[in-house]
């Protein structure tokens, strides 16, 4: 039977943080360990470009949906869309009007959410739903049933969104939302659809010398970081310190057969480890 | 091969800090005000009645003001589970949502008859409202991150709890001191409950609280971290709720307690 404390004028539950300061380190060290459980680890996810997909109509979403339709009889995935140019156009006016960071990173999630309006809509004969927020623990309904859940990719952080490390652009935006949902369930992997085959030393459409990177680190690649990236700067520092996603795979959607490979843990476009092989 | 169709804009051509950024802010009158979990609700009757009281003059003075409560010993207690059983951080951060909520629904019941309000994170479109009518708006301080609550290196606790809420609320809403209630007279050069030998700091700029390393501080570290980049929210202003005055001055704008500055 756990006790109620009282005779400092306050009543505590005993616990081991009982009275304790959550911001003295050593406390906060004792809640620590070298592992997290992992709740769906034969799971990947599955994030599609806004720009680099959506933005490009018709002939970029129907073969790469045709190619989902078959490879999800196979894998477990959950599936997110990115926003693409109406997210840079909103951040433009907004910018213009002097919004806070907040209330930017509040308006930008309905530009993702039109794409994910399309890819379902697409999707359902072949079996997909929209999944709620965070209604994670209907996943495994889901797979039962042979429905592929799609997810809003935009994290939940709208008007707190924390003061960026310079500019007002919010910092979150759905590369970093989709990695965190494969983080806190302990996915398999992380795989980023785009419209190049992978990471390059440099932005390849406009540098004709930039190289494929096939195969990184993330600590390398943290060393050599290519300042023009095909994935957001927050995604590498989150990972950099988070501890379940061990494999982020970049790969090109206008190329048939590419998902499903990733998919299978085939090694192709960019695959970036979160420790040496 | 299909080509991207791009909406024209300063963004889809050339990098936002073309651009001139003129911040305008959203409701910089309003006082952004935690009310702590283990340091006043934890007390009880006898430490939250007399805040109460003051919060509920101010507000008949005519000043706004938003409360938001912290979560307490309920918190530590299943943060405290969660971590033996090796949970992610986003979801003993999605577990501390609930207690905070209690609170403030708590605060809200006894607030009811002096316009009291319970409010959600995205009901802050609907403050101008609340606060013309006279309302003391009532809402938890957790940040709404849950699930996407990133781990921070050697700790399972979310780095992002009540106090990151409460300077998050202030900086979205323009405001430029955020004010937190809680049961010691401000920062201290240790935890003064258990180091009696730890003596008051009136000010401090951030930089020199992060220089300094203490052990403990009497707010979230994130917050720390945040304050000298933030662009609205300058001042975190940490007052006595256990001293009767202490927080009507604070709300009328009085430098007591401690200044943590950017």
């Amino acid at each position: 039977m756990t006790k109620l404390v009282g005779g400092d004028g306050r009543t505590h539950i005993v616990s081991k943080l009982m009275r304790e300061s959550l911001q003295d380190r050593a406390v906060l060290e004792g809640t620590n360990s070298e592992r997290d459980i992992h709740i769906f680890p034969d799971v990947s996810m599955v994030s599609i470009g806004g720009q680099s997909i959506f933005d490009r109509g018709k002939d970029a979403i129907l073969p790469l949906v045709d190619e989902i339709a078959e490879v999800k009889k196979h894998h477990k995935m959950v599936i997110g869309v990115g926003g693409g140019t109406r997210v840079r156009h909103t951040m433009s006016v907004a910018m213009d009007l002097g919004l806070p960071t907040g209330g930017i990173a509040q308006l930008v999630g309905a530009m993702e959410e039109l794409n994910a309006i399309l890819l379902n809509a697409l999707l359902a004969p072949h079996g997909s739903m929209p999944m709620q927020r965070d209604h994670f623990w209907d996943l495994p309904l889901y797979f039962d049933a042979g429905i592929t859940p799609i997810a809003i990719s935009v994290p939940p952080f709208h008007f707190w969104e924390p003061p960026p490390l310079e500019g007002a652009e919010p910092m979150h935006g759905s590369d970093f939302g989709m990695f965190q949902m494969a983080e806190v369930l302990g996915m398999k992997q992380a795989i980023y659809v785009k419209d190049e085959d992978g990471l390059y030393t440099s932005d390849p459409k406009t540098n004709k010398h930039a190289t494929l990177i096939p195969k990184i680190t993330l600590a390398e690649l943290i060393k050599t970081m290519p300042t023009e990236n095909i994935l957001d700067a927050e995604l590498y520092r989150t990972w950099a310190d988070a501890r379940n996603v061990k494999r982020v795979v970049i790969v090109n959607g206008l190329k048939r057969g590419q998902l499903t490979r990733a998919l299978a843990g085939e090694d192709v476009g960019t695959v970036i480890t979160k420790d040496a092989p | 091969m299909s080509e991207r169709l791009v909406i024209p804009s300063t963004l889809a051509n050339g990098p936002i800090t073309a651009n001139e950024y003129r911040p305008v802010a959203v409701m910089p009158d309003v006082r952004v005000v935690k009310i702590g979990g283990q340091s006043i609700m934890d007390r009880g009757r006898a430490a939250l009645f007399p805040i109460l009281d003051e919060v509920i003059e101010a507000r008949r003075r005519g000043i706004q003001v938003v409360l938001l409560t912290g979560g307490g010993t309920r918190a530590r207690h299943i943060y405290a589970i969660a971590s033996e059983l090796e949970m992610p951080t986003g979801i003993v951060a999605t577990l501390g949502k609930y207690i905070p909520m209690q609170n403030a629904r708590m605060v809200q019941m006894l607030l009811a008859k002096h316009g009291g309000l319970y409010i959600l994170p995205d009901d802050f479109e609907k403050l101008p409202l609340y606060l013309q009518l006279g309302c003391i708006p009532v809402m938890s301080g957790m940040p709404p991150f849950g699930y996407w609550e990133k781990h921070q290196e050697g700790s399972r606790i979310p780095p992002h709890r009540t106090d990151a809420g409460v300077f998050l609320s202030c900086e979205f809403l323009g405001a430029r001191r955020a004010i937190f209630i809680k049961d010691e007279d401000g920062l201290y050069t240790d935890d003064p409950k258990k180091h009696p030998e730890a003596t008051h700091i009136p000010r401090i700029t951030a930089k020199e609280l992060i220089a300094r390393n203490l052990p403990d501080v009497v707010v979230e570290r994130v917050v720390v971290d945040y304050l000298p980049r933030a662009r609205w929210c300058k001042e975190l202003q940490i007052v006595n709720g256990l001293k009767p005055g202490q927080v009507l001055a604070a709300l009328e704008g009085q430098d007591v307690g401690t200044l943590i500055t950017a």
